[in-house]
């Protein structure tokens, strides 16, 4: 007995010389202790431990089930970081009611540090609250009690899925990671394609365990005499297994210009690829381009949409007949379609409405009008094919997936190359796709199995180009005149914002963004045309434009047109800039200088460019008599600007700031 | 100009049935004066409300919507919320044409059913069921009608007919029949400019409005409550979830609340009793044994939304509140009022409407209003109020999101109410006090000083406090947004609860502050606090506007210019005064190359108006202009 006992105290006693103990409730004083995070002292709160097993356990009459453990330690350093102890876990339920995910082993503990000793406070079971999102998704949430600063918060859980989806292995969070152990146990009937994504890289160790199900059957046989037998049998399997021991993960934190933060966050994604029940034959999900193209297609929905319409023929024939030029019938159906159907803001790759209904009823998610429009193009004798994409707030696609795509568009092959149509925008036009679409890189699938990558991106810049006269007064007063053209992506993207509003409210937010003029005489041409560039039109004046200190006049050459605000004010990055497609902006100033007024000084030319023919700035004020000519040319050719060039694009940015800070200066020569 | 129909009430009160059957929808029924300036137009919208007992009230609405354009798309969504104790008796969904045909109806699988919480709260009962419409072809009329069978009384629905910009209404009406010995009150606000039809009875309430043009927002308007008809409608007698209660006046009403909101909600372990007895020790200022509880539950508190029980009108247990360390306003009101009982200290729960735009409790009207509490502390002096869910703020802080309004103070011995407190304009205090030099390449070289008061103060620290190095830096860089190529050497901020003071330090250098013309150089004079944003310019204003707090911002700035160069010009002093406010720049020489720039901007609150509006954004234009000059200098 007091061997036992001695071999114990022994046990704890090396137990509390280790720094740290991962084992649930071995919170130890050091680590409340801690006043801050020695490898991020900005940090609000640490990760100090996540553990995470996901296995299959057979059930008998139930199959495969997979379990996923989860245990969590967070420290948290201030009332800052007071978030990192609410909790969620969402649950999926499948709508028809045949399963759903389950919460179990809900255990959870705040820790603090009083008088010297460690003092718990447990989650009581009425303090989780269970809310149904929707009829797919169920939230569990808690929050812990009893936080104060310096507090460490542990919980850990059961999650029981009757379904085949691993969910994805997260390494990055908004606060640093400090240890972290992750295993993932697949049995050899079901394969997962898996997929490293983010800055901060991890691989698994992978290793094959053999296991055993066994399956006790009851048999009854009928006759004269009803006998029941039992019988048991088992089968042996392989299983893979995953395991990840990561260490010291930095935060992930949001920077400006970036298109969606997630596409950076350092993740393992698990998509289920292919079931190999034994003695039967192996069935694909995806896994190259060409299983993508033909689990879309073996979806016989998605082919008969496009291929087996007739429902449109009509309206077909009406358009097609004043149409010409292949460019002209492109045109011709891209509208008709437009016209037709209206988005329901759904996305998807598959049909929600079908082709067919969504035409009759006018309404449909992406699939349901692009697939009408791949069809009505082939119909019409082109070689039109759906192109899947993913679109901005979805991530990033890398990989032969399925679940990487939300959306589809269309494509016709012509001879020049390729036409990219996506109808669910009103003022998208052939080869402008809205912001949403522009996302590296769609796929574009044909019948045969085929496919391949696809540029979303507009070679097209997205222009502005502005021409201006004013004339100034002895008093510095301007009038003018004003005419901005908008094309490409930026037409579309006023025609979807402000084109809707009424010109008194345009007016007003032009007033407010250039505070100081006032407008009249305002016009908007092509509001609704987009294969146009769309024309506002105003005349102004200002009081303030200028600053007249004595008898000299002090005025900016590009007027209220100027870029005097960097964009780029962070002092480093770590992501790409993201424009979305390539820019264009014209500046054109015609200026009348007051009578009796001379020009004293104008600016020097300025002509820069970023390597790699990136970008390019010219901006030049010429004086002839009483007229100053400014133009200015701005030009990026690129929507994505990689991060490690960008102190070289703040620096391109501050001198065009700079330049444009610069003033004409103008002063009184004779009295009138 | 309110106008009595004589009209018998049961006449009135199903008429509305009939609409659904025979109504036109058509486009062209609209009067013309309605279509102008509206997005949308409330063809009818009849509300009838039958209280068949003190616990049973059944409500219809229906409401005809046309949509005439895509801006007046709100309408598009409908939205019904239920709980356990509101249930949804029936819901008719039909969208029509321009012509007034009928182009859908809508199956019951296509509402779906969401919880009506929002993200900021971690638990609430209340759900919502749910249509959005997708429109296909402009105009459109989109009609719905429900039912709603409830048992709480206690919130009887008000009739808002006109509740969004830029919709006009053709008709609404609002009917009301209560059972027998259930007396009905209501009460009308801004009834006066507009023609409605009423008819009244101890029981019964019928009212119609029709015909009223679309109203457009603008700037500094007040909220559509404040200038529209609202009819706030009650019960003497009513139930909440189950409490039953009756009251004539506030006072009785407030001892109702307090009665239902004490019931098992004040206790607290005797060993807390002695622990903040204990902090108290000695100490016999009662305001200053209520600043150590205060501290206390700021210490061991954070604000999280629960919404259940009493339609999310119960506090949790002040017990549970200590266990947990968390609740949501009252949960933690409730928790610090018990907690100043136990230590002798008399405080009181108290019903507010809380946002910037004050609102008052409706002192004529006794009903359950207000979305926040906070506690009443009377003293001899004056009423100190205690914002229970922040963890920063000051003792007795409120600023704007509770202050100068009517408040239900619930006392044992009833209901009460009082004003809290006003801040003036001289309370919402910043002062700027710093100094910048100018070198000959035009960089600047600045440190700055900057704290502020009332609710200038809660501005910056909900901006800045608790923000790491980084994420100073970047909010630094946005106030000074004006002023390229910051680099910040010190930034430190600091929230000093003592002096009910918001304390910042910052030190930076900016190359290319001044710009060259020529020979010429060009220096901001205001490099701290430019004002340069003037209140949007309206052709035709129709609504009164209004400046809802005054503030007054003080700076003193010492600038030294390159002495290599030689000064052409500093600006002079400059007095704006107006109606509005004043403002006030100095600059004094003290020698060549420095100077003493002082500058004050005091903005009065009030109510103006409509034909006032220009004369306001004149003196804000002037302001802008001032804040915008320039010293000049040349080279020698």
């Amino acid at each position: 007995m007091k061997k036992v006992l001695f071999t114990l105290i022994l046990a704890l006693v090396a137990n509390s010389l280790m720094a740290q103990d991962y084992k649930f409730g071995k919170v130890s004083k050091e680590e409340l202790e801690e006043q801050f995070y020695a490898k991020d002292s900005s940090a609000n709160a640490v990760i100090l431990y996540k553990n995470r097993k996901t296995d299959f356990r057979y059930m008998q009459g139930e199959g495969f089930q997979v379990i996923t453990e989860v245990h969590e330690r967070i420290k948290i350093y201030n009332s800052e970081g007071y978030d990192w102890a609410t909790k969620e876990i969402d649950l999926y339920q499948s709508s028809s009611g045949s399963g759903r995910e389950e919460v179990a082993g809900l255990k959870a503990v705040t820790y603090n540090l009083e008088g010297g000793k460690v003092l718990k406070s447990n989650l009581e079971k009425n303090e989780i609250f269970k809310d149904e999102k929707n009829k797919y998704w169920i939230e569990e949430k808690f929050t812990m009690p009893n936080l104060k600063e310096g507090c460490i918060v542990e919980w850990k859980y059961k999650i029981n899925s009757p379904f085949r989806s691993i969910e994805d292995v997260q390494f990055q969070y908004a606060i640093p990671v400090k240890k972290m152990n992750i295993k993932i146990e697949t049995p050899e009937y079901f394969v997962y394609k898996k997929r490293s994504k983010g800055y901060f890289r991890a691989y698994p160790k992978v290793e094959k365990k053999h296991e055993k199900i066994t399956i006790n059957t009851k048999n009854r046989s009928s006759g004269d005499i009803v006998r029941t037998t039992y019988s048991s049998s088992s089968i042996d399997y392989v299983s893979t297994v995953e395991t990840y021991d990561i260490t010291d993960v930095p935060a992930l934190l949001e920077e400006p210009y970036v298109n969606n933060i997630d596409n950076y966050r350092s993740m393992m994604e698990y998509e289920f690829s292919e079931l190999h029940w034994p003695n039967e034959p192996i069935e694909y999900f995806s896994n190259t381009w060409e299983d993508v193209t033909k689990t879309i297609y073996r979806d016989s929905d998605f082919s008969d949409q496009i291929y087996k319409s007739n429902h449109f023929e009509v309206d077909l024939a009406l358009v097609l007949a004043s149409a010409k030029t292949e460019a002209e019938k492109i045109t011709a159906i891209f509208e008709l379609i437009k016209h037709k159907i209206k988005w329901n803001d759904y996305t998807g790759i598959t049909t929600f409405n079908g082709t067919k209904k969504a035409y009759k009823e006018g309404v449909g998610n992406a699939a349901d009008i692009n697939l009408n429009l791949v069809s009505m193009l082939n119909s019409a004798g082109f070689n039109a094919n759906p192109v899947i994409i993913s679109t901005r707030s979805h991530g990033i696609p890398l990989y032969p997936t399925l679940n990487g795509f939300n959306f589809v568009i269309a494509a016709v092959e012509l001879e020049g190359g390729l036409v990219l149509l996506d109808a669910t925008d009103t003022y998208s036009t052939p080869n402008n796709l809205p912001l949403r679409d522009l996302n590296w890189n769609g796929r574009l699938i044909r019948k045969d199995g085929s496919s391949e990558s696809v540029n979303l991106i507009p070679t097209e810049p997205s222009t502005e180009s502005v021409y201006m006269m004013v004339s100034f007064d002895e008093e510095g007063e301007a009038t003018g005149m004003y005419r901005k053209s908008y094309y490409n992506l930026n037409a579309q993207n006023y025609r979807n914002k402000k084109g809707k509003l009424k010109d008194e409210d345009i007016i007003a937010k032009i007033e407010a963004q250039n505070s100081g003029i006032e407008i009249g005489d305002f016009k908007i041409q092509n509001k609704e045309n987009s294969y146009k560039p769309l024309v506002e039109m105003y005349k102004f004046n200002s009081e303030s434009m200028v600053d007249k200190i004595g008898n000299k006049i002090y005025l900016n050459p590009l007027l209220f047109n100027a870029t005097t605000v960097n964009p780029f004010k962070l002092e480093n990055r770590e992501y790409p800039i993201d424009f979305g497609t390539p820019i264009s902006e014209k500046n054109n100033i015609v200026i009348t200088i007051p009578e009796g007024y001379s020009v004293v000084s104008i600016p020097e030319v300025l002509k820069i460019g970023l390597s790699n023919n990136f970008g390019i700035y010219t901006y030049k004020v010429i004086n002839k008599g009483n007229k100053i000519m400014v133009q200015s040319n701005l030009k990026i050719n690129t929507a994505i600007f990689p991060a490690q060039n960008y102190q070289e694009i703040k620096e391109f940015y501050s001198l065009i700031v700079n330049k444009n800070l610069e003033k004409i200066v103008l002063e009184k020569t004779t009295t009138l | 100009m309110i106008r009595i129909i004589k009209t018998p009430i049961i006449f009135l009160l199903f008429s509305t049935l009939l609409y659904s059957q025979d109504y036109s929808f058509s486009v062209s029924k609209i009067p013309e004066n309605l279509t102008s300036n509206a997005n949308s137009v409330i063809r009818f919208q009849d509300i009838s409300i039958e209280i068949q007992a003190q616990d049973k009230m059944i409500f219809k609405v229906k409401t005809a919507v046309t949509v005439l354009n895509k801006l007046g798309d709100q309408h598009k969504y409908i939205s019904v919320d239920f709980d356990k104790n509101q249930k949804i008796k029936e819901i008719k969904t039909l969208v029509y044409d321009a012509f007034g045909n009928e182009i859908e109806k809508v199956k019951s699988k296509e509402y779906e059913e969401v919880s009506a919480v929002d993200g900021s709260t971690l638990y609430g009962d209340s759900k919502v069921l749910y249509y959005r419409y997708v429109p296909t072809v402009y105009p459109y009329t989109i009609y719905s009608e429900y039912e709603i069978e409830t048992i709480n009384t206690g919130f009887v629905p008000d009739w808002r007919p006109i509740s969004s910009y830029l919709t006009a209404v053709e008709s609404s009406t609002y009917n009301l029949v209560s059972a027998e010995g259930l007396k009905v009150r209501f009460k009308e606000k801004n009834f006066e400019d507009y023609t409605i039809e009423k008819e009244t009875s101890e029981t019964s309430l019928s009212f119609k409005i029709e015909n009223i043009p679309a109203i457009k927002r603008e700037p500094y308007s007040p909220r559509l409550a404040e200038i529209t008809p609202v009819l706030i409608t009650g019960l003497y007698k009513f139930n909440l979830e189950g409490i039953k209660g009756e009251a004539a006046n506030w006072s009785e009403f407030g001892k109702w609340q307090y009665d239902y909101l004490k019931a098992g909600n004040d206790h607290l372990l005797a060993s807390t009793k002695m622990e903040v007895s204990k902090l108290v020790e000695g100490i016999n200022d009662p305001i200053e044994k209520a600043k150590i509880i205060y501290k206390y539950v700021q210490d061991r508190t954070r604000y999280i939304s629960v919404q259940v029980g009493i339609g999310g009108w119960m506090p949790i247990p002040a017990d549970v509140v200590h266990r947990l360390g968390y609740g949501d306003c009252k949960g933690l009101t409730n928790y610090t009022k018990t907690l100043l009982d136990a230590v002798g200290i008399e405080s009181y729960y108290t019903v507010i409407w809380a946002g910037d735009n004050s609102k008052d409790i409706d002192k004529d009207f006794f009903s359950m209003q207000g979305n926040h509490i906070i506690l009443n502390l009377p003293t001899e002096k004056e009423d100190i109020w205690l914002e229970c869910t922040n963890q920063k703020v000051p003792f007795g802080y409120l600023g704007d999101f509770t202050d100068d309004r009517d408040a239900l103070v619930i006392t044992p011995n009833g209901g009460i109410i009082k004003h809290t407190q006003r801040y003036a304009p001289e309370d919402n205090y910043q002062h700027t006090k710093g100094s910048f030099e100018i070198d000959a390449n035009g960089t600047i070289k600045a440190q700055v000083k900057i704290n502020s008061k009332g609710t200038q103060y809660m501005d910056n620290l909900l901006r800045n406090d608790g923000e790491s190095q980084q994420e100073l830096e970047n909010l630094f860089k946005e106030y000074l947004s004006y002023i390229n190529n910051i680099k910040f050497s010190k930034i430190e901020v600091f929230n000093n609860r003592e002096a009910m003071a918001f304390e910042e330090e910052i030190e930076f250098s900016a190359t290319n502050y001044a710009t060259t013309s020529g020979s010429e150089m060009l220096i901001p004079i205001n490099a701290f606090n430019r004002n340069s944003a003037i209140p949007n310019r309206v052709r035709n204003r129709k609504l009164p506007f209004e400046i809802s707090h005054g503030y007054v911002d003080v700076d003193e700035i010492e600038i030294t210019l390159p002495s290599t160069l030689q000064v052409v010009y500093v600006p002079e002093n400059k007095l704006i005064e107006s109606d509005y406010g004043e403002y006030i720049v100095e600059v004094s020489k003290i020698d060549e190359y420095n100077y003493l720039y002082k500058r004050t901007i005091r903005i009065e609150e009030g109510k103006h108006p409509k034909e006032d509006y220009d004369l306001y954004r004149t003196f804000r234009k002037n302001i802008r202009k001032y804040d915008n000059s320039k010293i000049v200098l040349k080279s020698k």
